[in-house]
């Protein structure tokens, strides 16, 4: 995504506060990626019993691992996510001039889908950095893991010292 | 065998920034574990400078979010500069072979063939190998597979390639003691995977060798056309990237590299080391395309060997690019971040995960006319991969999802699903016709590597080689690769035994002439 500048920022919906002091991400960009983050992973609301992305901290998580990142890595993350958000992309994408953030459900489902399928490279890169991100964090933690019908690690047998 | 206390030393507490050796070894995986212990037991004065950090069966808790942000590179997140595909790749004590499933090949005769043929490499063929090959696999245990090995996945290629006369076979291990838990990807938690950490580490240690964890080689300073010394970085506390404390480690008759394909041309294009048009160029990836099938029974593909049955049936197709078969485990962070889609449709098939079995296709890169990847080193210092998945490849790749679709029904399966943005569902043989249409392309199918080779091929001809065919450096006597990266294509086996055969090689010619 290097070298793309948003030009048509518009205003970032704060969706919720982060719950521990961000080390890489604003506020903002915490708020973009924990609302691409509610999309991208399981449906929490249609399936009772399954934890959100923000119960989860999936957001938190991903600021904390772009804090062990080259910065030069943390810093195109960044920018994907306002070019992700801005207003712009949304009219290019689907033709709709609004944030992402601002965006009904429907119309993030369909952003993130149009940058999927994306004919343009860099937008299925910029989705897939997303996505794998959110469900690495989101289903390596263990309260999934039931959910999943994984039980586990074994028990691990006792080695002798 | 735990590695001796006291000898491995944290570069983050380490008050002096300066210290002297004769040889500085860079990288503790197969190659750099190898090469300290020849060195070292020769009576050399051996320093090891380690990226990664020292971690122990104590620590390997066999939980996906520990262990890919603790002992692979990048935190888990290294992939090509276009995230196409993702890049596992270990950084710490052991390297590769304290995170990788154990599985040993000699390498192909047909691949050393072909490196003399076409690569000038000279003085490398099975004869001289096999006494190599022969002490690699006393000191780790390898031994044939065993029928007990192969849990549910794997049975399912074994018995899916038997039915269609491919003859798949069980796969030699580097274990002792196996508890066949499925975990060896996140550290052996029971000491049996016969890691370097385990095994030839411990030799050098041994005998005097010194390594030190948190230490990233950043450059390798040179003079007057000699290695000097190797300049490392050490990390900072949990993972801070930003620390800038230099740690110099000065090495009288040489510096060994082995940090790997990917950071050892890295390493050298930092160090103005050789020719640009040679280093980091032809980078192989036996790029690896997985195909998920989904059966009535469970398959529970988090538990057991990960990886005990491959099938070679298609490594040699000709003129087209040839690939062989394997499985890999079905843990949930995986298989998440692999399975296409998002939000309920991908929620749908994340609950299917114990029914899931995992079939592989590496692609053999570097045969034919396919060129690779490049590795590049900009000037703040970030590694880039490039690696264009060329016609070739993906002709390999459509002919693979197919075979192995072929494979998984007569196994059995209910339904095999391709890993496309866009899946294709299979049910039967008349669905197959399907796989016909698909594309494949820079993120629009799951495809990941974990065997990373070449970069800085080997070969005696200084205008197309970087190290001739002992590991020494055309343009630098005193300066040595014994990694994979001196592999001029990829090998069309699972590589740690080939590095370890080839360092071992390496070695004693370097502890002959150094």
């Amino acid at each position: 995504m290097g070298g793309a500048v948003p030009i048509f920022l518009g205003s970032t919906r704060r969706s919720r506060e982060p719950r521990r002091p961000l080390q890489i991400l604003t506020n903002d960009e915490f708020a973009i990626f924990a609302a691409a983050a509610a999309r991208l992973g399981p449906s929490a609301l249609d399936t009772p019993g399954w934890p959100s992305t923000g119960t989860l901290e999936c957001a938190e998580k991903v600021d904390g691992i772009m804090a062990g990142l080259h910065p030069r890595a943390a810093a195109e993350f960044r920018k994907l996510l306002h070019v992700f958000e801005n207003t712009a992309t949304g009219l290019f994408s689907i033709g709709s001039a609004s944030t992402f953030t601002a965006s009904s459900a429907a119309d993030q489902d369909r952003r993130l889908n149009a940058w999927r399928r994306s004919r343009v490279a860099a937008f299925r890169s910029g989705y897939q950095a997303m996505k794998r991100l959110t469900h690495a964090t989101y289903y390596s933690s263990t309260e999934t893991y039931a959910l999943v019908g994984y039980p586990g690690p074994p028990v691990v047998p006792q080695v002798p010292a | 065998m735990v590695l001796a206390p006291g000898r491995i030393r944290d570069a983050r507490q380490e008050p002096n920034l300066a210290t002297e050796c004769d040889f500085c070894v860079v990288g503790s995986g197969a190659g750099g574990s190898m090469a300290a212990a020849v060195l070292a037991e020769a009576g050399a004065r051996v320093t090891v400078v380690e990226e990664g950090g020292h971690f122990t069966r104590r620590d390997f808790n066999m939980q996906e979010s520990w262990a890919f942000p603790a002992l692979y590179q990048d935190h888990g997140n290294r992939a090509t500069e276009d995230l196409s595909i993702t890049i596992f790749q270990g950084r710490t004590v052991g390297g590769g072979t304290t995170v990788n499933w154990g599985s040993s090949f000699r390498t192909p005769d047909s691949t050393l063939t072909l490196w003399a043929r076409q690569h000038a490499v000279v003085g490398l063929d099975a004869a001289t190998l096999a006494p190599h090959f022969q002490s690699v696999e006393q000191r780790l245990s390898i031994g044939e597979g065993t029928p007990d090995d192969v849990n549910a996945n794997n049975r399912k290629l074994l018995e899916g390639g038997q039915k269609l006369g491919w003859q798949p076979a069980l796969i030699r291990r580097s274990v002792k003691g196996c508890a066949r838990l499925g975990y060896c990807h996140m550290g052996c938690p029971v000491d049996a995977k016969q890691s370097a950490a385990l095994t030839y580490l411990p030799d050098a240690l041994a005998a005097g060798a010194t390594v030190f964890t948190n230490a990233r080689a950043k450059l390798v300073e040179t003079d007057r056309g000699r290695a000097k010394g190797v300049v490392c970085e050490v990390r900072g506390s949990d993972g801070d990237p930003t620390s800038k404390r230099r740690f110099v480690v000065y090495a009288r008759r040489g510096v060994v590299l082995a940090g790997g394909a990917i950071n050892t041309p890295a390493l050298l294009l930092r160090s103005k080391i050789g020719s640009g048009s040679l280093v980091g160029r032809r980078t192989f990836l036996h790029p690896s395309v997985p195909l998920v099938a989904f059966y009535d029974e469970p398959i529970e593909a988090f538990y057991g060997v990960p990886q005990s049955v491959a099938c070679h049936h298609f490594a040699d197709r000709g003129e087209r690019v040839g690939y062989f078969l394997e499985t890999v485990p079905v843990h949930p962070m995986l298989a998440a971040v692999a399975l296409p889609g998002f939000g309920a449709a991908h929620q749908d098939l994340m609950r299917r995960l114990a029914h899931a079995q995992a079939t592989i296709a590496l692609l053999i890169d570097g045969h034919h006319d396919d060129p690779g990847g490049r590795v590049s080193a900009s000037v703040d210092e970030r590694i880039r991969l490039s690696y264009p998945l060329s016609l070739a490849l993906r002709e390999a790749a459509g002919d693979a999802i197919k075979n192995m679709a072929r494979l998984q029904l007569a196994a059995g399966a209910r339904e095999v699903l391709t890993l496309h943005e866009e899946p294709v569902a299979i049910r039967s043989e008349a669905d197959l016709s399907k796989l016909d249409d698909v594309v494949f392309g820079p993120n629009r199918h799951a495809v990941f590597s974990a065997h990373q080779m070449g970069g800085c091929r080997m070969g005696e001809d200084p205008a197309h080689a970087v190290v001739n065919s002992r590991g020494r450096h055309h343009d630098m006597e005193n300066l040595w690769i014994v990694d994979g990266s001196v592999f001029p294509t990829s090998l069309g086996v699972n590589p740690q035994l080939s590095i370890y055969a080839h360092a071992r090689l390496f070695a004693q010619a370097i502890a002959a002439q150094g």
